[in-house]
């Protein structure tokens, strides 16, 4: 209980700071909202008035700052400068789609992951460990725009097998394919090394010796034990996914929170911007706490030193 | 290309836009969908957009009192008729009496007023429409069928005006319901297709309006449209957006790369459209306030020497042509005798350069006084085209440097006075468009965003512009544009260099798809399965 009442109540200085930084770097940047919002079109100056004074930039810019401050402790974060519509609304429209594609990321990326982990690492140095070392290093290293046209390019174009942009389960394949992969170049490195370590352990040379089974050594003693670090990984990984993959989104033409957030900086949607800090803050803290769990649930040790704290 | 019977797609992009028609059993229901490239779809009021994307949806959903093809030529639309009065400062129209809203009120002569007061009420905060509407002063509604338009100065654009997306007539009933951003999150018009969904950063979804039977003159089709469903997609990346179309998913695409428009072609796989859009061409601004551009020949020689039918050429592979006046060709009031300046002539470039002083350096650039020739170029749009640019400069001895910016970036630059060079385009249904980037009130200043950009001004340039402002003839107005295109070539102060061009691919098995007037956003009432 105190271990989570500590962490929850970290969340407010986060917060407040994270809202001051981004208001006073927003407003340093160069750039005027309302030439932004009008994206370079030719106006007059009774349209850039009236805009200005509909976005509430004619009053002191401190004012607006503690507007925003008292506001947002009532839970109203404001409209975006750009449509104005409530930020809210705006961050539930987009959250959808991306907690589609991390999801979908997230279970390819574990299962392809930790598939090749075991590969490389229950015979290191084999072929088998060459191969699947190979592909966590193109998942790692290839940028997301390019795994996403080729497998547009194959899958999409060439043989017609799956939608590029429809709606619908079957258009999620792809783009989980292409966030999957970096995920599983992560998780399969670390599962190997992880892997390697624990297979040299004093308890697995007793259980060899004894003559139990490859397969059983790897899946019933050596797997829990050897996915910790995975797990520490797999939390942050899925906390860059669920606060918007930019470029998978806009290879695949999906909305997202990633997308909401480029364009809400570029245009200097200060609401916008700020709302979705909140957002992302409070997803990393939640995420923190769902692992720290889960390593009670693999480890029985660490449970028991909690309980006994 | 068709996948199944029920459902052919057709792709819009411009920039990323396409329909996706679905033909229903009988040929005579159509389903399209479109794709729209903005990440910020923002509203689909016509009062309020200032967005050639988001009137890619808008024009599809309203109409105007004036109908116009994509040549700019005038049909009856929501008006029968229409009357100048004498001084110009009066516009009588009378209205079509069976045409009703999608949400089922009747259109009207209060409708007219509501929709025009609104748009210059500062709460609307209309970024497009007020400055189209001109000096409007009030609307008078006569009968119920009949209105009249005032405006406090004669307004020579005012007809044009009329036809314009940002002037369509809106349902007062759901401006009152909906208030001004709810209206703009779901339009309801009079148009050929009624709002349904809007997904987003993902789709809009119009259907047919079944009521429909006001269709202009020039259409092909009477009665609702043969298009069910219309669906707007939004694919930002152009390679997906090619692929998608490809795939047959969707059935048209804006803004296709030249490449792959010419592929197409030769291939036969898809069609090709592709509209020359009328306003400012793709040009640059000289800055004549500060650095090498003050001097009027060394600005006359970066003229001469960029070579802009082969650079476009290069390219758009055919799909743009060069440009040569401070309006495209597609523009009304356009001058021929634009054509015959400036014409590529690097020797004649280097003669200039000789002329005004500027010496061959030793490492190809050229010097006067210990200085070099060199030219600050930010380029916020098409950096392909801005490194062409300067490639040819560099030939007769300018250091061209750009610098690929943002906008902001470029608005500090425009503040600060702080660059040689600067890229626009526009799209604009009239020559009136040349009051803002060249009238000496629009010189922009610290704190104060305006176009003039080249910083060009004389007291002759700024009577001519307010006098073809409110000329009283189309020989007037012709005349006075021709005399403005001629002082900004004289002065060398703009240089245009391609004409905008809006690229369409689709699915051969549908046709009649029309450009807007403009040549930018698509009309999608005509579309059917051939």
């Amino acid at each position: 209980m105190n271990f989570f009442l500590k962490k929850l109540l970290i969340v407010i200085p986060t917060l407040y700071i994270s809202w001051t930084v981004v208001f006073i770097t927003l407003n340093i940047i160069p750039g005027d909202p309302v030439n932004l919002m009008l994206g370079g079109r030719p106006a007059s100056d009774e349209v850039r008035e009236n805009v200005r004074h509909n976005l509430g930039l004619d009053k002191p810019v401190v004012e607006r700052y503690f507007s925003f401050l008292i506001n947002a402790t009532k839970g109203d974060l404001g409209k975006s400068y750009l449509t104005r519509q409530p930020v809210t609304t705006m961050i539930k429209e987009n959250m959808m789609p991306t907690i589609q594609l991390s999801i979908g990321g997230l279970i390819f990326g574990v299962f392809f992951g930790v598939l090749l982990g075991i590969t490389a690492g229950a015979k290191p140095n084999s072929w088998g460990d060459t191969f699947a070392m190979i592909v966590a290093l193109c998942g790692i290293s290839l940028p997301s725009f390019w795994i996403g046209m080729l497998l547009i390019f194959i899958f999409g174009t060439t043989l017609g097998w799956v939608p590029i942009v429809g709606d619908g389960f079957t258009a999620l394949i792809l783009p989980s394919v292409t966030v999957g992969l970096f995920f599983a170049g992560g998780m399969a490195r670390l599962t190997r090394s992880s892997l390697i370590d624990v297979l040299n352990q004093d308890y697995i040379r007793t259980a060899r010796s004894k003559g139990t089974s490859k397969f059983k050594i790897i899946f019933k003693h050596a797997f829990r034990n050897a996915m910790i670090p995975p797990v520490t990984l797999l939390g942050i990984q899925f906390g860059l996914l669920i606060t918007g993959a930019v470029i998978t989104e806009e290879v695949f033409a999906r909305p997202g929170l990633g997308q909401l957030l480029l364009q809400a900086i570029l245009s200097k949607d200060i609401p916008l911007v700020q709302a979705l800090i909140v957002y992302m803050t409070a997803v990393y803290i939640f995420l923190n706490l769902v692992v720290d769990f889960t390593y009670g649930l693999i480890d029985p040790r660490i449970r028991l030193e909690r309980k006994a704290t | 290309m068709v996948k199944n019977n029920r459902l052919i797609r057709l792709i819009l992009g411009v920039a990323t836009l396409f329909v996706s028609l679905t033909f229903l059993n009988n040929a005579s229901a159509v389903d399209v969908v479109f794709a729209e490239d903005r990440p910020d779809l923002r509203t689909l009021d016509p009062r309020i957009t200032q967005s050639r994307h988001e009137e890619m949806l808008i024009v599809n959903m309203f109409d105007q009192l004036i109908a116009a093809d994509s040549n700019g030529n005038m049909y009856p639309g929501l008006a029968t008729s229409w009357d100048v009065s004498s001084d110009g400062l009066h516009y009588t129209f009378e209205l079509r009496d069976d045409v009703t809203f999608h949400d089922g009120t009747k259109f009207n002569a209060a409708a007219v007023k509501i929709t025009f007061d609104s748009i210059v009420d500062p709460e609307t905060g209309s970024q497009g429409a007020i400055d189209i509407l001109g000096p409007y002063a009030s609307s008078e509604v006569i009968s119920e069928y009949k209105v009249r338009v005032n405006f406090s100065r004669r307004y020579g654009s005012a007809l044009t005006a009329f036809t314009e997306t940002e002037l369509s007539i809106i349902s007062p009933k759901a401006l009152n319901d909906l208030g001004n951003e709810g209206f703009g999150m779901a339009p309801v018009g009079t148009g050929p297709f009624m709002f349904k969904s809007w997904e987003a950063n993902k789709k809009v979804e119009m259907v047919n309006n079944p009521d429909y039977n006001w269709a202009p003159e020039y259409m092909d089709g009477s009665g609702p449209s043969k298009v069910e469903n219309l669906t707007y997609r939004l694919i930002k990346d152009t390679s997906t957006r090619v692929a998608a179309l490809e795939s047959g998913e969707v059935d048209i695409a804006e803004l296709v790369p030249p490449l792959d428009m010419r592929r197409f072609d030769s291939s036969g796989e898809l069609n090709t459209i592709a509209g020359i859009v009328s306003g400012l061409p793709y040009s640059a601004f000289l800055n004549t306030s500060v650095g090498h551009f003050q001097d009027i020949k060394v600005r006359q020689a970066f003229f001469y020497s960029l070579n802009r039918v082969k650079m476009t050429s290069d390219l758009f592979f055919g799909y743009a042509e060069a440009a040569f006046g401070p309006i495209s060709s597609a523009t009304p009031s356009y001058w021929k005798g634009n054509e015959g300046y400036y014409q590529y002539d690097a020797a004649k470039a280097e003669a200039l350069l000789e002329e005004a002083g500027w010496k061959m350096g030793s490492n190809g650039v050229r010097e006067k006084n210990g200085e070099t020739l060199s030219i600050f170029f930010p380029c916020l749009l098409e950096p392909d085209t801005c490194v062409a640019i300067q490639a040819y400069a560099n030939k007769v001895g300018f250091d061209v440097n750009v610098e690929v910016v943002m906008k902001a970036r470029q608005d500090e630059l425009i503040f600060a006075n702080g660059y040689d060079m600067m890229v626009i385009r526009w799209v604009s249904l009239d020559p009136g468009v040349l009051i803002i980037p060249f009238h000496s009130r629009n010189i922009p200043a610290p704190g104060k965003f305006k176009f003039n950009w080249s910083r060009y001004s004389t007291p002759e340039l700024d009577q001519l512009l307010e006098d073809a402002e409110s000329a009283e003839t189309q020989e007037t107005k012709d005349d006075l544009y021709m005399q403005i295109q001629k002082i900004i070539m004289d002065q060398a102060i703009f240089l245009a260099i391609h004409d905008q061009v809006q690229t369409i691919a689709y699915n051969p098995n549908l046709e009649g798809i029309k450009f807007a007037n403009g040549n930018w956003q698509l009309r999608m009432y005509d579309v059917r399965e051939k």
